[in-house]
């Protein structure tokens, strides 16, 4: 017994560390994205506020080339406005269909925390569930599709973003909807890969890759990225096709979150499983 | 008091700096590690695992990656202990010193940091790409974190040594 509590004394720091170990391995195992969503910034103030507050400075840097986005952002919603379907309504965004009824409303917000150097990057918004914001919403940038939110705390929200293994989107080709999914391979923050499409499809490098019909999340047509390369193999009948993204990860800043007015109705037409 | 202000100066840089800086995808310097290799000879080990476990789990929040820090800095304590094992350090241990560059030399610091250096990047970038693992982002990220860590290390206790020195 005393030879037992020797060990234990003289061993007492290697058997912490086992023990240690096994609650990280918890952790980094037993979590999912969504867990892990819960555990970090949307449920923690202090962590979320520490990096707000360097958001807020480096803002201020980045001040001139914001004001450009903005500009070019505004000029492009003045141009389709004249069309009627985009209205601009304090600081949310509208779009209407044809009978003008409300579809997607957008609202503004501020990228406080972003990751793009893992496998599963998510990025941290300063909107949540008193915004209106809640789980599974679109979220774009001025440039194009940016994520899906995870994961809403009263002010916060946690975004999957495009730059995530578990992203899966269905996108449109020159305006024509391909059902196979754009994924990131974890190779580049500026690069996806599409799988799936046939030679025989009209497809050339710089042909624009669009949101399509298929999605309740985002409106039609908001920009994903474009063709930068295609190639196959001899012997598939498929193209290997490399997808610049339309959003600069790296210089995520603002960003609109896409509230669908009418999801539940529209779910509600779907059948079950969908 | 320094210690503290020391400690608060490191994480302030990690948290407020480091885990922002958006210079490369392939940069991600973890400089708050410098805190653990410099941790103070005479403490006991014990103490050494439940610090390391601590900080690496406060780092976790930061960069909201669950576990994989706390893992990694439990590994890089234990792999530092059968490092200085190696090395007599008695005197600077009963004179309850810290392990840095001054105490232990240059060339035994910095042969030290190197390794903990570069295992704690590796280490962490392997864990964070597990659901996609990709080789050669791997590598690339290690050298150029652990180079520019190593820079930042050496840049400190340079500034550190002049200091003390005067």
């Amino acid at each position: 017994m005393q030879r037992l509590l020797a060990f234990i004394e003289n061993n007492l720091h290697l058997i912490l560390f086992v023990v240690l170990q096994i609650v990280c391995g918890f952790l980094v195992f037993s979590l999912n994205a969504f867990q892990q969503a819960a555990f970090t910034h949307s449920a923690n103030s202090v962590t979320a506020s520490v990096n707000k507050t360097v958001t807020n400075i480096t803002d201020y840097l980045d001040l001139r080339q914001q004001n450009k986005e903005l500009q070019y952002q505004l000029a492009t919603q003045f141009n389709q406005s004249s069309s009627g379907s985009l209205l601009y309504l304090k600081d949310t965004f509208t779009i209407k269909d044809s009978t003008r009824r409300p579809l997607f409303s957008m609202v503004p917000a501020q990228v406080i925390y972003n990751t793009v150097n893992r496998a599963d990057n998510v990025f941290i918004i300063n909107k949540g569930s008193l915004d209106g914001i809640k789980k599974n919403m679109g979220v774009i940038s001025s440039q194009g599709l940016a994520g899906i939110v995870l994961k809403t705390s009263s002010k916060y929200s946690t975004v999957m973003s495009l730059l995530n293994t578990n992203m899966k989107i269905i996108p449109s080709i020159n305006g024509k909807e391909y059902f196979t999914e754009l994924i990131w391979d974890n190779e580049s923050p500026y690069f996806m890969k599409l799988q799936g499409v046939n030679k025989l499809e009209k497809i050339i490098e710089g042909d624009l890759i669009t949101t399509g019909h298929s999605s309740l999340l985002f409106p039609k047509g908001v920009p994903i990225g474009t063709v930068s390369k295609l190639s196959s193999k001899p012997n598939s009948q498929y193209f290997q096709t490399r997808i610049k993204t339309a959003t600069d990860f790296r210089s995520l800043e603002y960003v609109y979150v896409i509230v669908n007015q009418q999801k539940e109705a529209l779910e509600a037409m779907l059948p079950a499983n969908e | 008091m320094s210690r503290v202000f020391y400690w608060i100066l490191i994480l302030a840089l990690q948290f407020f700096v480091f885990n922002h800086l958006e210079l490369s995808s392939y940069l991600m310097p973890q400089l708050f590690i410098l805190l653990l290799i410099t941790l103070p000879l005479h403490l006991s080990k014990t103490v050494q695992i439940i610090i390391a476990f601590s900080l690496g789990l406060v780092a976790d929040f930061f960069v909201a990656t669950p576990g994989i820090h706390a893992s990694a800095c439990l590994w890089l304590v234990l792999i530092r202990f059968g490092l200085l094992t190696r090395i007599d350090l008695k005197e600077q241990e009963s004179n309850r010193l810290a392990f840095n560059a001054k105490t232990a030399g240059v060339t035994t610091f910095m042969y030290v940091s190197l390794i903990l250096v570069v295992f704690y990047h590796f280490y962490i970038l392997v864990l964070e790409n597990l659901g996609a693992f990709n080789g050669a982002h791997v590598f690339f990220t290690t050298l150029l974190s652990s180079l520019f860590t190593l820079l930042l290390i050496g840049f400190i206790q340079y500034v550190s040594f002049n200091r003390l020195g005067e």
